[in-house]
This record gives C-alpha cells, structure tokens and sequence, in this order.
C-alpha cells in the first residue's frame, strides 16, 4: 500500500515516496497524495489548494522559460493564461540548475539547489511546478517536502512526479487550458469572485544599466581591462 | 540551434530575474564582442567564489569575452580552482571526475558530430596543471594523439590551489609546497612540447597581461580546432594564495613571469597559418 | 549488412518473430548492439571481454555504428562514454575484471550523472595473482553505486538483457546505466542456442530530450545547464541536496523493476515454485542450479530454482514470496565473498535456512554433484562419496 504523501515538514531527511511504495500514474491518470486517480480529480485538488493555501506560486522551470521551440512557447503562454485566474498568484522562476554563487534573491528566483528558501521566504503554501526537468523537479520536491509545509503540484510533460502532493502527467498546453477551466469551476463553487489578474512582475533588484556602463566605472581596476598604451609586453616570438 | 535556446519566452521576460533579461539584451549571444569592452556588456560569467586577486579567475572572465561563438560553446573542467567560476557561466559546463576531461570531451565531441553533422559546435577543456599533466595526463595526450577536434586550455597555477598547495608536475623545480616539504626535486614539465610532438596543431603559451592578446590565442585556439584538430593553450595563472603574491602585485608577477619563462609563444602547422591568414585579412567575409 | 528499419521497442523485444542460431555469448552481445541503434562504441583490450568489442567494432565497420574507437584504458573509455552519454548519443562498452575495477571511478559516477548506457560486464577474476579465469566478484563493486545490474545465465539472456537494457536505461524516470553482466569463457566464449529478433529490424534512435535532465548539447535550454553541479555544503547549497540527489539515483531504480517485468518477464524466474528445497542462483550458477533441480528431481527431491536475473533493483518482494515456505535455500556461486547469499540473507525473515554455497572461483567450474552435496545436506541425506575432480 502506497504511503500517503502530504505536506511537510516530513523531518530532517525526507523519504523519497518511491521507497514507500508510490508509483507513477499510467496515461490518462494522476496522483494525489500518493494515490492513483482520475486527471479530473487531481486537476480539482490540484486548483483547490492553489484557491484555498496562503501565497499559491507558480515555479516555471528552463523548458519553458526559455523559447527554444514553439511547444514551449505556447505552453509558456498557457501558464501565464492559468496565472492570471488565480488570485494573489506569484510566478517565480527556476531559470537554470546550476547552484548560483554568492546566493539567489529568494523573492525572484527558485533554485533547485535550495529550494526550501523561496519557499519559507515568501511562506507560499501551494505551488506549481511546471517546465522542470524531472530529475530537479524530484530533488525540489523532496526537499520541499522535508521542511515546508508546502502544498506541491507538478504539471509534468513527462511520466509526473511521487513526492508531488498532485502530479499531472503528459502535459500539454492544451492540458494547462483543461486545468485552467477546472481552476475557474473550482473557484466558483468555492464563491471566490475573481477576474483575470496577471501575476506582479519579478522584484530583482536593480542591477548595472549596460547602456551608461562604462570603464572608467571600474576604477582601479580597470587596467585589468584596458591596457594603456606602452604597457603591452612586446612579443617574444 | 544556438540562439533559439536563450531567447526568453514571449511574455516571461517581466517574470526572469533582471539577471537573464541582461544577458540575452546585453550579453553576448549572437553577437562577437571586442575584448575591450569588457565591463560595459553583460558578462558570460560574473559572481564567483575564487580568491580575491586570482588572476586566473581573471584570465577566465577574458576567455569567456574571447569566445566565437558562446552560444555553440561546451566547456569542460574538473576538480580544481577553475571549475568554481566555469559552473556561474552561462554556458553549458560538464564537472566530471578527476582528471577525464580530455576523454569526456572526446566522447562528447563525437557524439556533437554524429548528432550535428552540419553544425559547428566548440568543445572547449579548461582545466589545471594537476588535471591536465599529472592526474589526467594520459586522457590529456591520447586526446591530442587521436587529434581529437577540441581545445585544451590549461590554467597552470603551479599548485593545487583547491587541495590547499600541493605540488604539480607543473609546479617549478625546488619550490617548497605542500607534499615536497624539501622541495619539488624535478624540472617543470614542457607542456608546450609534449603538445607539440602529440599532434597539436595549434599551440599557444601566454602570461595573461594583455586581454588583447588573451583574446586572440583563445579565438585561434577554437577556431583551429574546428577546422584541423587538437589546440592547446599552456597560460600562466598565478596562485596569489599558495605562492604568497599580494593582490595588487599579481599583474606584475605575471609581468615578471613573462620575462622570465612565460614570454608568449605560438605554434602553429603550416595549414593553420594559412587558414588564418586567409581568416583575418578578410574577417567580414569569414564568419566565425 | 542490410538496410535496417527503425521499429518501436516493444515490438522489436516483445513481438517480432525470432530466429535462431548457434553462437557464443560474445556474438550475442554483438548481435543486440547490432539491433540496439547504437552510435557509438569506446573500446579498451581486456580478456575476455575484447571479443564482444572485437564483433562491435566489426559492426561499426559495417555501418551499423556512427562511431567506434579503442579508448587509452578503461577510465578514458568510460569517461569518453559518459561525454558522449551527455552529448546525446546511445553509447556502448564493454570490460572485465580488472578493466572494471581501473574504470569503476567513471562507472560508479554514471548513475549520479544520469548516463543512460548499457555496459557489458564480461566477469573474470580480479588481480592478483593475474588470472584471466571467471569469477564474478566484481559483480560486488556494483552493487552499491545505482546502477541497474541484470546478470545473464546464458547466450539467450545476454541477447535480451543487453537488448532491452538500452530501452529500460533510456526510460525517463530510469535514466541510469545498465550493466549487463555474465561469466567470461563460460558464455562469452562457449555457444548456445540464441532466438534473435530479425536483423534488419533495429530499436528507435535515442531522444536525448525525452529525459529527466538536459542533454549538453546546447540545444535545449538552460544555458547555464551545470547539471551537476559540485554540491558542498555552503550557504548557496542546502544540506540536503546530495542526499536527495542519491534518493533520486536509487528511486530511479527501484523504477527500473517495472520495465525488467516488461521486457524480461520479471527479475527473477522460478522453477518448481511448491518446492521444499530452493537453489537461488543468478549468472552461469544458476544454469547448474537448473541442472541440480533435473537431478533432484530424478531422486524424488522436492527441489526448486529461483534464477536472479536482477540484481539490482533486488527483487526483494519477490524473492521473499517464493522462499516463504522454504526448508533450505542453497545459493550456489562464482565468487569466494557470497554476494548473492547476503543479498538473500537480508530480505528474508529466516536467513538462518540460507546455506551460503557452493561457491567456486579463481577459474574454477560447478559441477552439478556439488550443489547436490547441499540439496543432500538440506535433506538430511548422508553420502559418503565426495566431489573430487
């Protein structure tokens, strides 16, 4: 029997849910808390925690925050479509996996490094995982689980995600617009009025302005960049 | 593909960190940049936790400035100094175990021509002295025996810097370091040579003084490498930390080194020379 | 060699109408690469794997490989392998022994850097003394570090594991290597009856994007790609992430048992399942098993086999089904360490019903009248003649 997989915090190593028996759904099927159900069931769970937790996030990952091809454009488009029906909704983005040196701004970027950090920092309860590659998905996932309370959903192009609260699989843009719908049914049985809203811009901070930047900017270090002239070594060829 | 794959989803651009919006509006991608301006575009590589004063972690800003085509690019490093600052760039790196890199990136580039027949895509090794000459030194000649088609950039600190200052191969004759405690008891090795009679065609030693020049070896180095085999660059990058060089003294010791036994130095097979000099008397109609 | 026709992998391993020959194991390893749409293969001379990569090399000769060459040693080949693994490309190899142990380093990080790749395990005794004879200790060293092991009792099985590995290791939520494992001389150089699928009829090309991670290829984003990274403990890494990397590694195979119970007809197969006595036995060990369970039951011993052809992921569940009700369990081996018997000590209630041999090794074969000597101790038979050779 497949454990029950529900939020955290799960303690300080989690269990992967594939060592507690949790399987994959086959086509047409999700997974809620661990258990095999309709694609419906899971889409109305999946909409209800995103209607009902505080500070409900979407974490769009590389595959289609970056336009490489026109099934990620289109499914990026999608995603921004189901923001927008989600009240209070907040998009931050994973935009690469590598661990970001000195640290991630944790209110503009999720990192499948640390993860647990945009979470307790913006104390999101319910978030949606979309556009990462599974292996880091299951990483962020797990860890999510082991020290948050948050409330995960994977809408995954692939076979979906066992340490996920609900895990959609086989995504499609057309799928997200399913999902989308049943969001809207949801929050209308549940009586929240709400009309489409998208998601406030990212907070980054601000950086350098490229188009004043120039050497002089560097001060002293800026004969790193721009020899002067005599400085150069003649060849010794 | 090259630039499809860092171009941001129409509508996420007010979603990225400014950090990514940066780099493709001012980065490098699709466009060749002067080395010169470097501090006025958004930079392949940026934060990073080398040493203060490193002046590799200079020569790799440079080499990163240096680049053809940064969007066709796959470095590739191993255990070392250097990998701190290749896995911040924004272009794909591989870290994989201690001293494979030259093998890694021979399977990787056949696979890159067996896959894309048509395409040019660089494979670029960028590793230590203790990488490159002792532990991976087999890896590193067979690759230049099979006349593999990637570049090979070693950063010769003289050390291993990220072990905390054991002696190299690479590390100079007498020098007291961590594992020769009476001193390193033999010579230098000749990287430079050993390339040579491996079947380099394109061979390059540099004290990093002048980005110009830095710029120039490292575009040669890729591009021969394209075109005609194996290229190796041997660049001093000092170890301000283990050989004990104040921050504000490393360009002068590498001034120093340049006079000493690091005085610029360029090889090339005759094919190559043509090559560039067909390449840079006519560079509009040449494309990298 | 003929034109080959790409066909999907369930048909190809499942249903496709086979034909038989008379080869060694060797020739069938070669036969499934010929069949596997491999581009390339990375060669290093050991006895007695470098017959297989011999017959890979032909058939890259042939044209149907992309790419082949003979590696500096076994560390360049598998380091060489996972560059190409992350460039895209279905890669094979193949090695012995030593040559296993020299490139373990390599091996041992695929699964953790999600190499999809099948390598051919050809066992042999590890030095010193130098010996070339079988023994399958080596199989040991790859117990711990992800990967899938399948271990092949004969020609038949090295042709469908090494076949099927490529489809098992490739599946997204798998994606680690396969080692498809079995005696040196015993199978690779000693031929068998193999029921090949047709040969001109070869598995799908390899998606690299229909996986769990981005294949380096600079294609497909992100361009910061680092996949994996150095993770130490800092202030940007939380404590957590390698070991949750590792949950990833060992769920990914866990996950490989639904697709060894797909294409190979489950991890273990049982022989006479109402028996009182088992012999679990994997690799060549367990073609004697078979050979003692004929014996026994000419004696009118209620004796049965349970052949392991997964090692890893374990058949755990399985394993202790079918031994629920079992007297005596005997674990005939190739090795002096008894790798088997621990694993089948550990998942069952009663280990104490585990008798750890026969085990031979150094080049030594097992007879069947040695397994019997244990199906008689399991008895309570006394037989005063031993096995003498």
């Amino acid at each position: 029997m497949p454990a029950e997989i529900v939020p955290g915090p799960s303690g300080y190593i989690p269990t992967p849910a594939v060592f507690e028996e949790v399987e994959l759904s086959p086509p047409g099927y999700g997974l809620y808390l661990g258990q095999i159900v309709d694609e419906l069931t899971a889409m109305r769970e999946a909409a209800r925690a995103m209607l009902t937790r505080r500070n409900p996030t979407i974490f769009p990952g590389p595959k289609i925050l970056w336009g490489w091809n026109a099934h990620a454009m289109e499914e990026a488009k999608a995603i921004l479509e189901l923001s927008a029906e989600i009240p209070n909704c907040r998009i931050i983005p994973m935009p690469d996996y590598r661990p970001k040196y000195p640290k991630i701004d944790p209110e503009a970027e999720i990192n499948p490094n640390h993860p647990n950090l945009t979470i307790l920092h913006n104390k999101i309860e319910a978030c949606i995982f979309v556009g990462v590659h599974c292996h880091y998905a299951n990483l962020s996932l797990r860890m999510i689980r082991a020290g948050t309370n948050c409330f995960t959903i994977a809408l995954c192009g692939e076979l979906g995600h066992e340490d996920a609260m609900v895990s959609i699989r086989d995504l499609t843009p057309e799928k997200i617009r399913r999902f989308k719908e049943v969001l809207i049914e949801v929050r209308e049985e549940l009586g929240i009025h709400h009309s489409p809203t998208p998601p406030p811009e990212n907070p980054s901070l601000p950086q350098e302005d490229f188009q004043t930047l120039s050497v002089l900017d560097y001060g002293e270090y800026s004969y790193l960049l721009l020899p002067r002239k005599d400085e150069q070594v003649t060849d010794t060829e | 593909m090259g630039l499809e794959y860092v171009r941001i989803s129409p509508g996420f651009e007010k979603y990225m960190p400014k950090d990514y919006v940066d780099l493709v509006q001012y980065g490098q991608f699709g466009k060749e940049v002067d080395v010169q301006q470097l501090g006025q575009f958004k930079e392949l590589v940026e934060e990073h936790p080398m040493c203060a004063g490193c002046f590799m972690a200079y020569f790799i800003r440079v080499f990163y400035a240096a680049l053809p085509k940064p969007e066709d690019t796959i470095v590739i490093g191993t255990a070392g100094c250097a990998r701190l600052a290749l896995s911040q760039a924004a272009v794909p790196f591989i870290y994989g175990n201690y001293g494979d890199t030259n093998a890694v990136a021979s399977g990787l580039k056949r696979a890159l021509n067996i896959r894309f027949p048509n395409k040019e895509k660089d494979v670029v090794v960028m590793a230590g002295d203790g990488g490159l000459i002792d532990i991976g030194f087999g890896m590193t000649m067979h690759s230049w025996f099979r006349r593999e088609n990637f570049t090979t950039i070693m950063v010769d600190n003289e050390v291993y810097g990220n072990t905390g200052g054991q002696e190299s191969g690479m590390s100079p004759k007498g020098v007291q370091l961590k594992m020769a405690p009476k001193g390193k008891q033999f010579e230098k090795i000749n990287a430079v040579e050993l390339a040579k009679t491996a079947g380099c065609v394109y061979v390059a030693k540099i004290s990093p003084t002048n980005p110009k020049r830095i710029a120039k070896t490292v575009r040669r180095a890729v591009l021969a490498a394209r075109e005609f085999g194996p290229t190796f660059i041997h660049a001093y990058t000092s170890c301000n930390i283990e050989y004990s060089i104040p921050t504000e003294k490393v360009l002068e010791d590498a001034r120093k080194r340049e006079k000493q036994d690091f005085g610029f130095y360029e090889w090339m097979t005759d094919e190559v020379k043509e090559f560039f000099e067909q390449l840079e008397r006519a560079p509009q109609e040449v494309k990298a | 060699m003929p034109e080959q026709r790409v066909i999907d992998a369930d048909e190809l391993i499942l249903k496709t109408e086979r034909q038989r020959k008379f080869i060694t194991g060797a020739q069938a390893m070669a036969e499934a690469v010929k069949r596997a749409n491999v581009d390339i293969a990375i060669a290093y001379p050991i006895t007695p794997q470098s017959e297989v990569m011999h017959l890979v090399g032909d058939i890259w000769a042939q044209g149907y490989l992309r790419d082949y060459y003979r590696a500096e040693e076994e560390y360049g080949a598998m380091s060489a392998i996972a560059g190409a693994v992350r460039g895209g490309a279905r890669a094979f190899s193949a090695t012995s022994g030593p040559g296993l142990l020299r490139g373990l380093e390599a091996i041992a990080s695929w699964p953790g850097h999600r190499i999809p790749v099948v390598l051919g395990v050809l066992t042999r005794v590890v030095n010193a003394p130098l010996s070339i004879q079988p023994d399958n200790v080596e199989i040991s060293y790859l117990l711990n570090c992800g990967m899938v092991v399948l271990h092949a009792e004969n020609q038949q099985d090295v042709f469908d594991f090494t076949l099927a590995g490529f489809v098992i290791s490739e599946k997204v939520d798998v994606y680690i290597p396969v080692a498809v494992c079995t005696e040196g001389f015993f199978v690779t150089h000693a031929k068998g009856y193999v029921n090949m699928t047709p040969e001109d009829l070869k598995l799908p090309p390899r998606d690299p994007y229909k996986a769990p991670v981005p294949p380096t290829d600079c294609e497909i984003p992100p361009a910061r790609i680092q996949r994996d990274a150095p993770v130490q403990k800092s202030n940007f890494m939380s404590y957590l992430i390698h070991a949750v990397w590792q949950q990833e590694i060992w769920s990914s195979n866990r996950r490989a048992m639904k697709y060894i119970n797909h294409y190979l007809g489950g991890p273990i197969e049982v022989v006479n399942e109402d028996a009182e006595v088992f012999i679990v036995a994997s690799g060549c060990a367990a073609a004697q098993g078979r050979e003692a369970v004929r014996y026994a039951n000419m004696e009118g011993l209620n004796v049965g086999l349970v052949k392991v052809k997964s090692i890893r992921p374990f058949p755990e569940k399985q394993i202790r089904q079918v031994l629920s009700n079992a007297k005596a369990i005997i674990v005939p081996e190739h090795n002096i360490v008894g790798w088997l018997a621990k694993e089948v000590k550990a998942c069952i209630p009663n280990s104490d019903a585990v008798i750890g041999g026969p085990r031979v090794y150094g080049g030594m074969t097992l007879p069947v009248e040695l397994i019997m000597e244990k199906v008689y101790d399991a008895f309570g038979i006394k037989k005063s003649k031993k096995v003498v050779v």
